[in-house]
């Protein structure tokens, strides 16, 4: 830029340009060159997202939430991290390959640089939905049932509550999609 | 099974076995049979592929969803009055990892609405006993300090540390949220990385 300039101080100065196509070539100048930083800049702002590694689940058992959602959504959970107060339950693709998982937790389990639980936050995430493949709608509420648990909801898209009265759906593709709705 | 003891049966009614022999076959048989219908027992759940959406409930959603879609580069889709939906790809992408056809992307679904709305068609939502008090975000190309930068330069609060391989930041209602990269998994997560011998 600098040097865009002082070639155009130069030919202001030699007579080659008058000093209106000198005002107008700067402040063309100085817009472009804004421009380009700021389409720079918002291309460098955001994250690329890859998916949800996990969502940290804190209630008075972590123990009864680990059982219940390995009993009813088929999650695994991994030994090695269960110290007695929190378990990891994978699901989904491989570790470190898209999967994710669900931490249970006790209220004594914090993350690392976590504030752990907020009392009266001005936001909570009310429920997470699942996805459930090859979706078969009476297999699916047959399960359920089998597991004891209420089933609320519209076809493809039910509803049930966990130990905790935490709201779990459980959906196909066909009815719960991002730009389908 | 029902089978597989008829012929047996039909083998001793006939001579071909001894009654030593039918009664060894059939409790050994039993007994492996009784241990896969245990097994199938414990794996009597549903195979859950990957989170369709988390309802995030707050006082203000655009404020919300502004919010994400310039931390995560989304795009907001399907907006009403009262919620958003916030995809994690474009139209006709599959979810990263996933291969099936029928697990479309996840998305955050932002509303603004009464905590005690309706769970499905049922009654009131019941008042929870439990509580995510955090979520984290895979992201690609991950790197902490970079990280902290940029969340800094977008004006986010309260960035901070998530042990080495990951960093936590509050969105404008304070819940928090946490971003890493692939490497932070179950089975090493972000604060037990370096002693998994993952340095990424």
């Amino acid at each position: 830029m600098e040097r865009f300039i002082a070639d155009l101080v130069q030919g202001l100065d030699s007579g080659n340009i008058d000093r209106r196509e000198f005002c107008k070539a700067v402040a063309l100048a100085a817009a472009v060159y804004g421009a380009g930083d700021a389409a720079q800049a918002q291309a460098q702002r955001g994250f690329k997202i890859i998916g949800i590694n996990h969502m940290s689940y804190t209630c008075p058992d972590y123990a009864k939430a680990r059982d219940w959602y390995a009993s009813v959504l088929n999650m695994k959970s991994e030994a090695t991290r269960d110290d007695g107060k929190r378990a990891n339950l994978m699901f989904g693709p491989e570790p470190g390959k898209g999967g994710s998982f669900l931490v249970a937790r006790s209220p004594s389990s914090t993350a690392s640089g976590s504030a752990g639980v907020k009392p009266g936050a001005e936001a909570v995430i009310d429920h997470v939905c699942y996805t459930v493949p090859n979706w078969d709608e009476a297999r699916v509420r047959a399960t359920l049932k089998a597991k004891g648990l209420d089933v609320t909801g519209r076809d493809g898209s039910l509803h049930v509550y966990d130990p905790f009265d935490y709201e779990v759906q459980i959906a196909s593709a066909a009815v719960e999609n991002a730009f389908r709705r | 099974m029902e089978g597989f003891v008829a012929k047996h049966v039909h083998d001793y009614q006939n001579g071909r076995i001894s009654r030593r022999r039918l009664i060894e076959t059939l409790t050994l048989a039993a007994t492996a049979f009784a241990g896969k219908g245990a097994g199938a027992a414990e794996q009597s759940g549903l195979d859950v592929a990957l989170v369709n959406h988390v309802s995030y409930t707050c006082p203000d959603f655009r404020k919300a969803a502004d919010w994400y879609a310039m931390v995560f580069n989304l795009d907001q889709v399907g907006a009403t009055a009262r919620d958003v939906a916030l995809p994690f790809g474009n139209k006709g992408e599959k979810p990263y990892g996933v291969s099936a056809d029928d697990v479309p992307l996840t998305h955050m679904i932002i509303r603004t609405r009464s905590p005690d709305a309706a769970a499905g068609n049922g009654p009131p939502r019941r008042k929870a006993k439990a509580v995510i008090d955090h979520i984290a975000f895979t992201v690609a190309d991950f790197d902490r300090e970079r990280a902290k930068a940029q969340l800094t330069a977008m004006g986010a609060r309260n960035v901070r540390d998530g042990g080495p391989f990951s960093v936590y930041v509050d969105d404008p209602f304070g819940y928090e949220v946490q971003i890493g990269g692939l490497g932070v998994t179950a089975i090493c997560g972000a604060e037990t990385r370096a002693t998994c011998g993952d340095n990424r």
